[in-house]
């Protein structure tokens, strides 16, 4: 298979099937429902729904994908033909694989089997032409879809990235109505408002799609072409002058930051502080799992503990009732946090990979349930939990609701960033990493490494139960029910999603995991199934997620090359004639 | 290797007589098998003594209790006047024992200069809560670690355009280096040498042996080599012992123990000499 030339033939092969897998991507997802469920959200009105842009997309990217040469391949020999050919295949076979689903419909009308496969939903993919012109309709489209892939690959690389950032951010801006347009009426822009947004519907204008479309093309453009310019000229300049464009940008990001649940306002605040709690967990998590490399499935466990610590010692109606102020109560949540992470990490010491995860997810449970039982009812409330958890106060300001609650959150993040940051760059996040490529050698070249697995444990734990404190307080009151399992597998994908050890993939994660569902919550009966998905083309596609620390980088897209290259050494090595395996 | 001229650190003051390690009686147990019966075992200080045998002879078992990756049955192991038995490893390797790998064990995903940075965690003091608090000397640490870690890496003769690329993407040859690069970082005074030409060719043999012969010279080190290759061991030994199922059965210098008729029997007639 690897030494067969990069002909034609094997990338037409190769497109075959890839159309087939991008048409039975795209049938599944029309005949579970997500298509005509998301088509009631319009990206632009009138042109363009959610609903029809995901196996749109979707059929985009596998297109794109079949003009690429894999890494295992030869070089192709010949002309562009290997790049235009194969992603017009593909996105024909996908359409015909739409278009045989309309007529499917059409002629058996398979409601029994396939509820969801109605005739709405085949007007939609056929882009609203009658039977018979919806399955030609949508054959032109995916094979325009393919036209638009090869063109992708003919174009300049710097060319092609303005438009695919010109086109994503078209759809991002019809995806984000509901916070941009609430964010612009804050502003007091509602005539820019009322031009991007028809009045009553979600979606933008097309008037207003088109504009966005072009403007951002030409920054692209511009950028793409001219910006390596714009950073040489910023790297010239001297270094006081630097360090002044650096601290003015932080200025203005830390402005934006302050006033923004001004701006966004209630709902989205709300949202927000969602965001800064997953991301709390997020880091903590980053620091067990990618850092340190001991996979814990049962995070939602510290989270848990910071959340009932903090309504224990606050709350009048708890068993305790002290009343603590929450800011004393604080460090307290936080010390029990570290005792808790000891107490967890310390009986799984031995356990490595597989089984260490395995008992943590049990340890997670074990939390859970205990917090559920009637044996524990009279500190914990069982299922009721324990309500009335008080406003916290400081200095006579009472932060109370999501615009205020917000900022004590924000500061929770930026130091727990920083705190993160510091530990990875040093000689423990070191020690962290030696651990996690070989423990046994991390040992041996003098790294305590019990001592190491408690502190991760301990700080990971520190990070969940801040999160857990912040989160009874937003709520006011905390139960077992919200503290399942489903809060761990949350954390670690947004870890997985961003990027394994990487501080800035673990923002983005949370933003796209957590933030993201809520703007789009009518459709959360798919949340889990966009979670599976999202999970396992990243592991196909980018496997050190989004935006990974550089050195996972390398680890995980050298492979390919270096690994043969190795071979190749060794090889030569054992080959050669002074090896002496045997004594002589 | 590069040419022995420069010098990254300053022979470590040591006394010139005595063991640095002495070893009494010692047995390794595996159910019933004998692993290592019995055996006593001196390095002096600033020593170069090597540990043959035929595969299975019990070399990497002793080695393996000396760093406390595993527990003698019986014996004792006196490291610098300190018992050994029963510390863990990363105890042993603040005592001042770097060792290396038969099969390279380098954290491979980890780029060139960490490896070695990670190497000297035991010289360094900074906690955890100092490191969030970003306290002074905390980076002054950092910085030195830095500079010590560029200045092994050139001393083994790893070219510093390549301290940012992954352990794992290094040449073989380079590999072996960087993994006795990230021992010397401890500032070991007893370095052991796990088959350190195992996968070499004869020139790479050569400069690997004189490499070995420098560590003493310069740094000052005491080095305990397990090796197959019969010319290394020959050419840098002062003192060779042979272990054959678990027994010492000669010991001397390379002469000695080249003409002991009990070593070649034990090879099965293949010679010796090299």
């Amino acid at each position: 298979m690897e030494g067969q030339p990069a002909t034609l033939a094997r990338y037409l092969r190769r497109a075959v099937v890839l159309g087939v897998v991008a048409g039975l991507a795209a049938i599944y997802l029309v005949i579970v429902g997500i298509v005509p469920a998301f088509e009631l959200r319009p990206l632009i009105t009138g042109v363009l729904g959610l609903g029809l842009t995901v196996p749109v997309v979707a059929i985009l990217v596998i297109a794109y994908h079949a003009g690429r040469t894999p890494n295992t391949w030869p070089a192709p020999t010949g002309g562009p033909l290997h790049r235009v050919v194969p992603p017009i295949v593909t996105g024909l076979i996908a359409g015909v694989g739409l278009g045989g689903l309309i007529v499917i419909e059409e002629l058996f009308s398979p409601r029994d089997i396939l509820p969801k496969l109605t005739p709405q939903t085949t007007n939609i993919i056929g882009l609203g032409f009658e039977y018979p012109f919806g399955p030609l309709a949508i054959i032109g489209l995916c094979t325009s879809l393919g036209v638009l892939a090869a063109i992708l690959h003919v174009l300049e690389a710097r060319a092609r990235r303005a438009l695919v950032i010109a086109v994503a951010t078209v759809l991002t801006f019809g995806l984000v109505e509901p916070l941009l347009r609430v964010m612009l009426l804050q502003l007091g822009r509602s005539d820019l408002a009322a031009f991007l947004y028809q009045a009553g519907r979600h979606g933008l204008t097309p008037i207003a799609a088109l504009t966005v479309f072009i403007l951002v093309l030409l920054i692209g453009l511009v950028w793409q072409y001219r910006g390596e310019r714009v950073r040489r000229r910023y790297e010239r300049l001297p270094s006081a002058r630097r360090t002044s464009v650096r601290y003015g940008s932080f200025a203005l990001v830390g402005l934006i930051l302050l006033v923004l649940p001004a701006i966004i306002g209630s709902f989205l605040s709300e949202t927000i502080g969602t965001v800064g709690l997953y991301l709390l967990m997020g880091l903590g998590l980053n620091i067990v799992v990618g850092y340190a490399g001991l996979l814990d499935l049962g995070y939602v466990a510290f989270f848990a503990v910071g959340a009932y610590a903090t309504a224990l010692l606050t709350s009048p109606v708890s068993s305790l009732s002290w009343e603590m102020n929450f800011w004393i109560a604080l460090p307290l949540v936080m010390v029990v946090a570290a005792i808790t992470g000891i107490a967890i990490g310390a009986p799984v010491l031995r356990l490595r990979g597989d089984y260490l995860a395995i008992v943590t997810l049990g340890f997670g449970e074990i939390v859970r349930i205990l917090l559920l039982s009637d044996w524990l009812r009279p500190w914990f409330g069982g299922a009721q939990g324990i309500l009335s958890i008080p406003p916290p106060e400081l200095l006579g300001i009472r932060f109370f609701g999501p615009q205020q609650l917000y900022y004590p959150i924000l500061i929770a993040v930026i130091l727990g960033a920083g705190v993160s940051w510091s530990l990875a760059n040093s000689r423990v996040g070191r020690a962290w990493n030696a651990m996690r490529e070989d423990e046994d050698v991390a040992e041996a070249t003098g790294i305590n490494t019990t001592r190491y697995k408690l502190l991760a444990f301990s700080t990971g734990a520190v990070f969940g139960c801040l999160a857990g404190a912040f989160f009874s307080i937003k709520i006011g009151s905390v139960f077992p029910h919200r503290l399942d399992l489903l809060v761990s597998i949350t954390v670690l994908s947004l870890i997985i999603l961003g990027g394994m050890g990487s501080i800035r993939g673990v923002i983005v994660g949370a933003f796209v995991l957590v933030g993201l569902p809520e703007l789009l919550r009518e459709f959360g009966e798919y949340r889990l199934l966009i979670y599976g998905a999202v999970l396992v083309s990243m592991m196909l596609v980018r496997p050190e997620g989004l935006l990974p620390s550089a050195t996972r980088q390398r680890e995980l897209h050298d492979e390919e090359t270096d690994e043969s290259q190795y071979l190749t050494q060794a090889e030569t090595a054992i080959g050669g004639p002074g090896i002496s395996g045997q004594p002589a | 290797m590069p040419d022995a001229s420069r010098d990254a650190a300053a022979p470590a003051a040591q006394p010139e007589s005595g063991n640095l390690v002495e070893v009494r009686g010692l047995t390794k147990l595996y159910g019933g098998l004998q692993a290592n019966k019995d055996i006593d075992f001196d390095i002096p200080w600033r020593g170069i003594v090597s540990l043959i045998g035929p595969n299975g002879a019990g070399k990497t078992t002793f080695f393996n209790q000396i760093t406390g990756l595993d527990e003698p049955t019986h014996g004792t192991i006196l490291f610098d006047g300190v018992s050994v038995v029963g510390l863990s490893p990363h105890e042993i390797a603040v005592l001042g024992i770097g060792r290396t790998y038969q099969n390279i064990r380098l954290f491979r995903d980890m780029t060139v200069l960490a490896n070695v940075m990670v190497g000297r965690h035991v010289r360094l003091r900074s906690k955890w809560y100092e490191i969030i608090l970003h306290l002074p000397w905390v980076k002054r640490e950092e910085d030195a670690t830095r500079q010590r870690a560029r200045e092994l890496l050139d001393l083994v003769g790893l070219s510093q355009k390549r301290e940012e690329d992954l352990a794992k993407n290094l040449p073989y040859g380079d590999q072996r280096r960087l993994e006795v690069a990230r021992a010397l970082a401890s500032d070991p005074k007893l370095l052991l040498l796990d088959e350190p030409t195992a996968g070499m060719n004869p020139g790479e043999t050569q400069t690997m042996t004189a490499f070995i012969a420098r560590l003493r010279r310069e740094l000052g080190l005491t080095i305990l080599l397990i090796e197959h290759d019969m010319k290394v061991v020959m050419g840098v030994s002062d003192y060779i012992a042979v272990l054959d199922h678990g027994e010492k059965i000669s010991e001397g210098t390379p002469e000695q123990v080249r003409s002991d008729p009990k070593v070649i029997e034990a090879y099965l007639g293949k010679q010796a000499t090299a």
